[in-house]
């Protein structure tokens, strides 16, 4: 019962994919945080969305507080979520390092349950939003709107995503880190400290959240049940991706963004969701190790 | 070892059997009252507990009996000889089966006389179906389903209008507007949250289209949680109905309208259904933005104007909350003295007297924050003297613009364009 | 042969207990409480089947209980057939769905399978939210029919629901019970063990895997007709939801995965937890209930990595010289 069709015109449709990429790219971001930690140690942070709550939270109180525009508190966000990984680290994940997998999943999913209604209890479930950012306007260009936020959210993402890569492919401590994936007591023969290449993981990770989350809140709404629905679409695109490529995380999180919006515009806005997940399937059914995966 | 678990396993069970429900004195008159206190609608389930918290106030001590309220003059409930009123707080989380567990153990274990709630339509059907089994009243302030009232039930009663009454004033609305401006809407499109409440809402909204020879354009249902409306809005774009009819919650309310000024889409005409649109948290965020979005609503500030009352109990409310009365609040403060003042006409806390009041509850208009002709029950216990008015908001602010002749404003029609809003 | 016997006197205690419960606890609440005991311990042991036994770590297990409900539901509505009988038609439907499902995603290991799982999950909510037939968002709200057992309902009392779903979880023990002693679990445990060792061995892991799948499935179905039959009303928000899938989960991991009793009394200490948070600390608004819930989860998964039974076979090491 579709109607308005008729009306789509390329111009939409255009508009439309290059909506998707630009939010594919914050998916994108976020799923490179969760392959990362996945990557280093196989475990799967199921709190994931309420991490990036917390980091659009830091945000936003740094605005209503003390009235630093998010663009400026994004280093300050990024440090924090930093830190708030290596905690969780090294308060709840040490722990589960020889734990089952079930064991694994059930303790990130509680603590998302504890940080989503801590959340909640201190500073109430009302909806905040930023208003008037510096980041905010949209911009024309021959009919097509993009909205500033989410084109320099998008430019960022990309940015730290390069970054990232080059750290952990170029640098000392980035080798270190592929080393103790790939392969952790052979790490520790070579005097990597497994536990600090962990907590900084983490670090990482999060890191990767608190940037994505002060981006958002330029142009989202915050409230503690925010990070759920961006947590499943991470949890996807690092299974398109395939678990343990960043790059794969990063570009299934733009493909996701883009089948989203596509898939809303043409077929159904009801359906994006499910199409989302059977485009997952799809690919994962024929090639079971994701798109990049390493098995 | 078993026996250690089983052990452990029986402890458990008898400090939730044991767990003390309420601190209230015995001679006290218990109503139980189910809201959601958590997830994504509790801003709302507190704004009405702050409500009720307020009419408990008036009404169990003199320190407002200047206002024209009921049972205001006294100290608790004169009838039942001066007992005052507790309330037990239950959260329903926008589950309707906890809803239902809940309904049945403030019913049993609490001792409440009644229960009211629950704002979600579908919290509202399964906890009222409790009460039904069980032969006690059931007080619904809020929850605009239709279905609700048209169950059979004898013990269920509601003091708010329904979504069908809602509707039909949305498109009188209209229509005074073409008449008076010399418009003609030609095309509609409905986008809605895809729960009860949306759905509800989005039907009624195009078969009273079709009777009123409007055609759908775009019929676009949403998921609440959407991470974002982009497509949605690029379709209603394209559709470029002439209104459009939002029904939402706050937060898809919010994104809803921020997608819309991205994208550059510019209806004509919006009329809302409440809720979402007319939530503080919504106006808060979006500001002058809101601006030109016109909603049913059962209760603005402005009707300060033909009846202080309004001004003077919305601002104890603001003391005691941070925030404004809305259209939900305002019913749930209503509905809470209705129930209230039966209890007192029934004199005792018998519930097939409490009933028996109920159906004869007939309360004046100017005793009533919310614009209505008065509260009557018709016999599936529905309020018929219930009247919706239509807000606009300008400048930030809202205003009554419908009916005519309650409006403090004009219906700004039509809606600027975002770029000439710059 | 001392401490056998004493199990079983402890069992035939605890079962006079649980029989006898409702003459004593004549009020709504207690009985719910263990009502829903009875059918998250259930559900746990379907879940313990195919997760604990076979050690394929399914989160979308929600989508049986749907198709349990609304199939019965509907079936009831739609056409006037009992419950039962539903309830059965239910179960026939999840072994179908866990057939579509169960092949394709069985080839993916591990973390795969359980987000394939998620994805399923979600796509049967997103299609039961917009499937007007079936109600859609609005949910469905069974007819209230004269009391009796044939209907399934029962209105002034909930004595005949608590039977029944002891009786389900009864049932529920025996078959896994069963399924522990029997071939079938040898082969589960061996496929949950080490894969290519039991593909070695000439077990067809594929079938085997699909088997504990339909059992999990059809139990867990027939969980969800009966929580149909006992609330009412049902919707996509209450029936396949992720969220339940976890708790199917959680309940199973607490207490002990891949026994017998650990699911059963992972949904004993659970439910009342989750009762008596939200009932002390749930009504004022701040989710405080939540807050010590999934501190709880989180403490209890930390510590007690093998469950509540592991730890209580630590303690009996511990006693024994």
């Amino acid at each position: 019962m579709q109607k308005g069709t008729s009306m789509l015109t390329p111009d939409i449709i255009l508009q439309t994919v290059i909506s998707g990429i630009l939010m594919g790219c914050i998916y994108a971001l976020v799923a490179v945080g969760l392959c990362l930690i996945w990557g280093l140690m196989e475990i799967v942070n199921f709190a994931h969305g309420e991490m990036l709550m917390l980091a659009m939270f830091t945000s936003f109180w740094a605005f209503a507080l003390y009235h630093i525009d998010p663009l400026l508190s994004l280093p300050l966000c990024m440090i924090i979520l930093f830190l708030i990984g290596v905690a969780v680290y090294f308060i709840v994940i040490r722990k589960l390092l020889k734990a089952t997998f079930l064991a694994q999943i059930l303790a990130t999913f509680g603590l998302g349950i504890f940080l989503r209604y801590l959340a909640q209890f201190m500073w109430s479930p009302d909806f905040r939003v930023i208003k008037n950012p510096i980041l905010s306007g949209n911009i024309g260009i021959g009919g097509i709107f993009v909205g500033i936020p989410q084109l320099v959210a998008s430019i960022c993402c990309i940015i730290t995503f390069v970054l990232l890569y080059w750290f952990i492919n170029k640098t000392e401590v980035g080798f270190a880190l592929l080393a103790t994936s790939e392969d952790r007591e052979a790490a520790n023969l070579m005097g990597i400290n497994s536990h600090k290449m962990f907590a900084l993981g983490w670090g990482i990770g999060a890191a990767c959240l608190g940037v994505a989350g002060a981006l958002m809140s330029n142009f989202y709404y915050i409230f503690p049940e925010v990070g759920f629905s961006f947590s499943l679409i991470a949890y996807v695109a690092v299974a398109l991706g395939g678990f343990g490529s960043i790059p794969g995380s990063f570009i299934a999180g733009i493909i996701i963004g883009v089948v989203e919006f596509v898939t809303g515009l043409l077929i159904a806005p009801a359906f994006k969701y499910a199409f989302v997940f059977i485009i997952y399937l799809l690919v994962v059914f024929i090639r079971p190790q994701g798109l990049w995966g390493r098995y | 070892m078993k026996r250690v678990l089983g052990f452990l396993s029986s402890i458990a069970i008898i400090l939730v059997l044991m767990s003390p429900v309420i601190t209230s004195a015995a001679e006290d008159v218990k109503i139980g009252v189910i809201y959601p206190m958590s997830g994504p609608i509790a801003q709302a389930g507190l704004d009405n507990k702050h409500a009720i918290e307020l009419a408990l106030d008036i009404i169990n001590t003199t320190k407002y009996k200047n206002l024209n309220l009921p049972l205001a003059k006294t100290e608790g409930l004169p009838n039942p000889g001066g007992a005052k009123i507790a309330v037990v707080f239950a959260d329903h989380q926008g589950k309707p089966d906890l809803g239902l567990s809940e309904a049945e153990r403030l019913l049993t274990q609490a001792q409440v006389v009644a229960l009211l709630g629950c704002y979600n339509s579908n919290v509202t059907e399964t906890a009222s179906m409790v009460a039904e089994r069980m032969k006690m009243p059931f007080f619904n302030p809020e929850s605009s389903s239709p279905q609700l009232t048209r169950r059979g039930f004898k013990w269920f009663f509601r003091s708010t209008p329904h979504d069908e009454t809602f509707s039909e004033a949305m498109f009188k609305c209209l229509v005074d507007l073409e008449k008076k401006r010399g418009a003609k809407f030609k095309t509609i499109a409905v986008a809605y949250e895809d729960s009860l409440y949306g759905k509800d809402s989005s039907r009624i909204e195009k078969e009273l289209a079709k009777k009123a020879g409007y055609k759908v354009v775009a019929d676009i249902p949403y998921r609440r949680s959407a991470t974002s409306l982009t497509s949605e809005v690029q379709r209603l774009k394209a559709a470029n109905a002439d209104v459009l009819f939002p029904t939402s919650y706050a937060s898809d309310a919010i994104l809803l309208l921020r997608t819309s000024k991205d994208l550059e889409y510019n209806p004509a005409a919006i009329m809302a259904q409440n809720s979402g649109h007319t939530d503080p948290s919504f106006i808060e965020a979006v500001g002058k933005d809101a601006d030109g979005i016109a909603s049913r609503s059962e209760f603005s500030l402005d009707l300060a104007a033909h009846k202080p009352l309004v001004k003077e109990v919305n601002d104890l409310f603001k003391q005691r909350s941070g925030r404004d009365f809305s259209g939900t609040s305002a019913r749930a403060f209503v509905g809470f003295f209705v129930l209230a003042d039966a209890i007192n006409r029934a004199g005792s806390t018998k519930p097939e007297a409490i009933r028996e009041a109920l159906i004869k509850t007939n309360i004046p208009a100017d005793q009533l924050i919310t614009p209505w002709r008065g509260v009557k029950f018709d016999e599936t216990g529905q309020n018929i003297l219930g009247d919706p008015i239509v807000i606009q908001w300008q400048g930030g602010k809202s205003y009554t613009v419908w009916p005519f002749n309650l409006a403090t404003k004009d219906l700004i029609y039509p809606i600027p364009k975002w770029s000439e809003r710059k | 042969m001392g401490g056998k016997s004493k199990n079983w006197i402890w069992l035939v205690v605890v079962f006079i207990i649980l029989m006898i419960y409702p003459i004593i606890f004549t009020k709504p609440f207690p009985r719910h409480l263990l009502i829903m005991i009875f059918l998250y311990g259930s559900m746990g042991l379907a879940w313990n089947i195919i997760g604990g036994y076979a050690g394929q770590i399914s989160l979308g297990h929600a989508i049986f209980f749907g198709t349990g409900a609304y199939t019965s539901t509907l079936m009831l509505m739609k056409l006037g057939i009992s419950p039962w009988l539903g309830m059965l038609a239910g179960g026939a439907v999840s072994i179908g769905i866990a057939f579509i499902i169960g092949y394709p995603c069985f080839k993916l290991a591990g973390h795969y399978f359980a987000i394939a799982t998620i994805a399923i999950g979600e796509i049967a909510m997103v299609c039961m939210l917009n499937w007007d037939w079936a109600g859609s968002a609005v949910g469905l709200t069974l007819p209230i029919l004269p009391e009796g057992f044939i209907n399934m309902e029962f209105h002034t009392t909930k004595a005949p629901y608590y039977y029944i779903a002891f009786g389900f979880l009864i049932v529920a023990v025996l078959i896994t019970y069963g399924v522990d002693r029997s071939k079938l679990g040898y082969y589960f445990k061996a496929i949950k063990g080490d894969l290519d060792g039991a593909r070695s061995l000439g077990i067809n892991t594929g079938r085997y895997k699909f088997y504990a799948l339909a059992l999990s499935a059809f139990l867990t179905s027939i969980c969800g007709s009966f929580y149909a039959q006992y609330v009412l009303f049902i919707d996509p928000d209450s029936t396949f939801p992720l969220i339940l899938s976890i708790i199917l989960c959680l309940v199973a991991t607490l207490g002990g995965v891949g026994t017998v009793w650990g699911p059963v009394i992972g949904a004993a200490i659970l439910i009342p937890i989750s009762e008596f948070t939200r009932i002390q600390f749930g009504g004022g608004g701040k989710g405080t209930d939540l807050i010590i819930y999934g501190f709880l989860i989180m403490i209890i998964s930390i510590y007690q990595p093998f469950g509540v039974i592991g730890l209580a076979k630590r303690f009996k090491k511990k006693e024994s010289p």
